[in-house]
This record gives C-alpha cells, structure tokens and sequence, in this order.
C-alpha cells in the first residue's frame, strides 16, 4: 500500500516543478533513499542521468507538515492575486510588439528595497566550500550594492580543488499557481547594465535552463568589466558575444542564446583576486540596436570527427 | 598450490627475489623532495630540480607524482605566470610510449594518470593566464598523439584565451609597475577616463610649508572640474570622501574624492499644452509663450551623489597628506578653496599621522616632567 502511495505521489510531482508545494513530502519519503546513496556534490563529468536540479545541493526548507499546509494556504492569496493580473492583461492583450532602437526596457531598477527580493545571493561558504561572503544591499546613493569578501581559500577536507565564488541571481520566473515561465528577450539584442564597480571583471551569467537534465546548467557567460571609480558606466553587451557553459566549463558546441528560453539573469564575482568586492548596479535593461547585425560571435564551422564535443 | 607458495613467500619476510628492486641499501625511509632541499626559490633553481629529476633515472619512475608536486610548487617559486617552466614539465613526459597505437586505446584514454597529468598542467596555465605557444602543441602531440585528451585541452585553449585576451576596454600593461606611485597614476588615469580633457597631476606636499608627512599625491583635475568647483556656494562645505578603492588586477589603489554640491536640475515651467494664455496672434512666425534660460547641460562629473570636483591618491593615504592635498588644488587654479569649507568623512584612515601630531605634546610633558 505504501508503495503505491509512494509512486502516486512520484507521479504527481513528476508532472510539477520542483519548486512545486508538494515537492517537500517527495523530499520526506526520499530520504531512506537518500541514506543508502549519499548525495555527491562535487560537480562530476561523468553523468549520464541528473536526478536533482541543484546538482546534490540540497537547499530545501525543512518544514513540518503543519506548517506546510499553513504555508501553502498563505501564498493561495498572492497566487490569486497574480492569476487575477493575468487574467487582466489576457484581457487588454497590450503586449510590446516593436522595439524602439536606442531606447532602454529596464528588466529590474534597483531605487527600491523591494527588488532587491527578486535577488538570491550564493557563495561558497554557504555550502561550506570555502570563505567568501556577500550580500546584496541598497547602497548610500539608493542603488543596488552586491558586496562581500572573495576568499580562494580552500577547505582542507580532501575534496575541494577549488574555491572562491559570490554570486547573485534572479529568482525563478513563474506565473501564477507555480507554473514555470520563462522570460521572452525576442525584441532586443543587447543587455544594457547601468554600473559603478571596482576595477575588477564579473561575469554575467544568462541561464537558459531547459526541460532535459542536460539542459540543466546551460549557461551563458560574458565578462563585465568595471572601471572603478566613482563615475557610473553604462554597459552594453550584445547577446552575441555571449559563450555558453555548462557547469562553469565552456563548451565545444557553441551556440547563440535562446531569447524565449531564458530562466534566469546574474552577476557573479570570481576572478581569483582575494579582497573585498563592490558593485553597485542601478539598472538591467534590454534594448534593440540595429546597427548590430551579427548574430553569433564566434565561428561555428564544421570541425574534425572525435575532437569537438566529445 | 600456489596460492600457499605465495602466501608462504609473504608471510616470511626473507630476501625475495622478487622484492629486491624495492629494497635500496639505506635503511631508513626518507622522502625525496628536489623543491624542499633548493636554498634559493626562483626559477632557476626549480628548472634545476626539474633537471635533477630527468637525470636521475633513465625511467622516470613517478613522473605523474613529481609533475604535480612540482605544479604545487609554483607559487612558493614565483614562476606560475612563466611558460618556459611549464613547458620543462611536459619534457618530463616520455615521448612516444602515450601514443595510442589503435581505436581502441584512442577511445578509452591510453594512460588515464598521465593524460590527466598533463590536462590538470594546462589548466593551472590556464587559471595562471598564460598562454600556451606552438612549441608546447609539438610536445604534446609527440608525447600523447593528435587523439590524447591534453591536447583537446590545448586546443581549446589555443581557441578561447586569444578572444578573451585583450578584451578589457580599460588596457593595463602585462606586468604591473612595482613603484606604488606608477600604480597610483594608472588607477587614477583609469578612473578618470570618463573626462577625456582630465588632466593629472603629481604633486609632492613638500610644497606646503604645514604639511606634516612627506610624500606624493596624484590628482585629477578636469578644467570642468575647475569651473564647477569655482561655481560652488561658498557657505555650503565640501566633501572629502574615501578611502575608496580600486582594483588594478590584483593590486589595490586607494582613492579620495573631493565633492561639492549638486546643482539644481534647471526648471522649465511653461506647459507646452497651455493656451489659456496667447501673447501672439497666429500666423505670425516666431516664439510662443515666454523664452526662458537657455538650460545648463549637466556635466559627467554631476552624480546623483555630489559633484565629483577632483580625485586623488596619496603615498600615505593620511588625513594631513589629503589636507595638503586641498592646499595644493588652492595653489595651482582653484582660489575658491580659501572661501569655502571643506569636510573630511573618513572611514576609519589606514594610516593616522595624529600618532605624529601627539608627539610634540608627550615631549613637552616630558620636559615638564623633566623641569618639575
């Protein structure tokens, strides 16, 4: 009986995302499962199948059933409300249909405490893998400041190479009843980033996550450079020149950004220099350039058998 | 049967034929470290180690484990930006033996430690941002063959490191100045690349009779700058701000700032959309409404923070090197400074010269103490 209970309930979150409500009772009937096979969260290179999104970094909240429910009849007002909105914007379908060159849609402006909930920070030492901190604040002059401390120290527990990484992310993009959304860049080609740095270089990651385990970790990476200094830059990066990675690793098979396919957007710090960090960011918008016209930065010809992508 | 014949040859420790290799005259077990015993660390002590390890036997027993002692080692050497030295490890592969010789051992890694070896070397080139050249691709290939995964590796290198390369829009030489004050005019170069009439100067505060330390400092000052600071009300105070800091790749600048006032944002109240009120009759050509001000077009140096009125950076980083600072912005074209008051906001001064400033007042109890 409790194994049919068990495949039900598998079933049913099967159909749902893993940030479905009920994916916490999934959690609790796996975790005999979990004793037998340690969960491995270093990053492998051998992997034929992915069982969990986070890669064996296990980031759920341990909530008693109680509280589950209670939880979850809370946010039933909130999703009401969003599928209300939803219902009205179906109604006065005004989507934006043409870009305007030269001019800036803005995806988050940092002058309110409130976006800055639209951000989760990582570093390595929240999964005990190394000491650096950050945070994401709003700065004297009312701006978005990502700040910490990068430390490649390692860990001596025999596992970790590596260390040193901060990095902030958007949070997942879903519409109402927690259904999976994507965000849709089809109308522009360049991000356009409003920043006051430190002379250091970070990394903007665009994440294209798919449905496939493979698709995962799709991410692609470009470098922002910072001036330093007290005089705000304005950054225009076109989504050409964007390289994806997989897992940090940039890969063989190159190919261009799939606009209706993005999940999320962030900025990261790891370049390997030990010392504080600083950025404060006052916008991330899009906009459309036309004189751009190329569509891919980087060659894409046909290459030798058995030494590309494999 | 010969299960118990070997069991019986292990269980006795006798002089086995078998053993011998492993046995050396020595008795004690001590272990062979060429980078621990060097009594100089540089470069060219390490390519001797690297050397004493090729000649010391016609096998090379344990070259997997040398190379990676060896690449742990770079950093205590202070040659992990240098490819020669990379390009000696790989010499300490043998050439020929990894080259696989069918299909088979080409798709299932011939030598698994040795590639990996080798692959781990490129990395740490990679993470150390040095190039590989075409003498390290002949290497490789005549060491590992054009299938071995090191040199996958390579060529991955070889295709991304030259994009990324020379990317950066701010250009910084290969190597750093060592001198603090050649870092401190390319920070504050970099800094004020926004204003491209910015001029730099680099004073030395001896210039000011009062200045207490002796050192440079290296400010910025555009004539806009100029012109902004002289338009400041001269009852409001200015404000130095800093230590703020600026990364140069791994070097670390600290910068101050001098900041005025913002000026108000121009205000243009006639309503376009108003005709309650219409001087001209229509048809005639020409203006409607009242012509006002022409509008001051706002400057790069306007933030919504304050006017950024000049930059600077200080050998000492005190708060008496920022004061001869301001002296010396007075002296050479900025005449307002005498009128207007200026604010220091520090965080927390790296280095205080008050410690200099108390001295005086400790010799002076001293005499007193001494004249009591």
């Amino acid at each position: 009986m409790t194994v049919l209970r068990n495949d039900f309930i598998k079933t049913v979150i099967r159909s749902c995302r893993q940030y479905s409500v009920l994916c916490k009772s999934l959690y609790s009937y796996n975790h005999l499962i979990k004793f037998n096979n340690p969960v491995i969260i270093n990053t492998q290179r051998w992997l034929f199948w992915e069982k969990e999104r986070k890669g064996g970094y296990d980031t759920t909240i341990k909530q008693s059933n109680w509280e589950h429910i209670r939880n979850g009849f809370k946010e039933l007002k909130n999703e009401l409300k969003l599928f209300a909105e939803e219902i009205k914007e179906l109604i006065i379908t005004d989507p934006v249909l043409i870009s305007r060159p030269g001019e800036v849609d803005l995806l988050w402006l940092f002058n309110d405490a409130n976006v800055l909930d639209k951000f989760v920070t990582t570093s390595d030492s929240d999964h005990n893998e190394g000491f650096s901190t950050c945070s994401l604040d709003m700065s004297p002059a009312g701006r978005a400041k990502f700040h910490g401390y990068l430390d490649t120290k390692v860990p001596k527990d025999g596992k970790i190479k590596k260390a040193g990484y901060c990095g902030m992310r958007s949070k997942i993009i879903r519409k109402s009843f927690k259904r999976a959304s994507t965000y849709n860049w089809h109308l522009y080609n360049t991000l356009v980033l409003k920043v006051r740095g430190d002379g250091r270089s970070y990394l903007l990651n665009i994440s294209c996550e798919g449905y496939y385990d493979i698709t995962w970790n799709d991410i692609y990476h470009y470098v922002l450079y910072t001036r330093g200094g007290p005089y705000w830059q304005i950054a225009k990066i076109p989504f050409s020149k964007f390289v994806l990675g997989s897992k940090g690793r940039i890969q063989d098979k190159q190919n261009r950004i799939r606009f209706d396919r993005v999940t999320h957007f962030g900025i990261s710090c790891g370049d390997k220099i030990v010392g504080r960090f600083d950025l404060e960011i006052e916008y991330v918008g899009l906009e459309f350039d036309p004189t751009h016209e190329e569509e891919f930065a980087y060659e894409m010809y046909k290459t030798d058998k058995y030494i590309v992508g494999v | 049967m010969a299960a118990r014949f070997i069991r019986h040859i292990l269980r006795n420790n006798s002089p086995n034929i078998l053993l011998k290799r492993w046995s050396s005259t020595e008795k004690g077990v001590t272990v062979f470290d060429p980078f621990a015993i060097t009594p100089k660390k540089d470069k060219k002590t390490y390519l001797e180690a690297v050397k004493m390890f090729e000649g010391r036997d016609t096998r090379r027993r344990g070259h997997v484990e040398f190379i990676y002692a060896a690449l742990a080692r770079m950093k205590e050497f202070g040659v992990e930006k240098d490819l020669e030295v990379y390009k000696a490890l790989v010499e300490v592969l043998p050439k020929g033996k990894f080259i696989p010789t069918n299909i088979f051992q080409a798709e299932f890694m011939h030598y698994p430690k040795q590639q990996q070896c080798a692959v781990d070397l490129l990395e740490q080139m990679e993470d150390n941002k040095v190039m590989p050249d075409t003498e390290m691709e002949q290497m490789l290939l005549n060491i590992f063959g054009k299938r071995g995964i090191p040199l996958r590796k390579f060529w991955r290198m070889m295709y991304w490191m030259p994009k990324f390369r020379n990317l950066s829009p701010w250009y910084l030489p290969d190597e750093l100045p060592n001198d603090v004050l050649e870092l401190a005019k390319l920070a504050v170069a970099r800094i004020t690349s926004v204003d491209p009439v910015m001029k730099i100067d680099v004073w030395q505060t001896e210039e000011v009779e009062a200045s207490l330390d002796k050192t440079w400092i290296v400010s910025a000052q555009s004539p806009i700058q100029k012109v902004l600071l002289s338009e400041q009300p001269p009852e409001d105070p200015l404000v130095v701000k800093g230590p703020f800091q600026v990364y140069l790749r791994e070097q670390i600048v600290s910068y101050f700032l001098l900041l005025g006032k913002t000026r108000p944002e121009p205000k243009d109240e006639t309503d376009v959309d108003d005709v309650s009120n219409l001087k001209k009759p229509p048809g005639i050509p020409g203006y409607m409404g009242t012509t006002k001000a022409v509008a001051v077009k706002s400057t790069v140096h306007e933030q919504d923070d304050g006017t950024i009125v000049a930059i600077c950076a200080t050998g000492t980083s005190s708060r008496d090197s920022l004061l001869s600072w301001i002296r010396l912005l007075e002296k050479y074209g900025n005449p307002v400074l005498t009128n207007i008051p200026v604010i220091f906001t520090l965080i927390a001064p790296p280095s205080d010269v008050s410690i200099q400033e108390i001295q005086p007042a400790i010799h002076k109890d001293a005499k007193n103490a001494e004249s009591n």
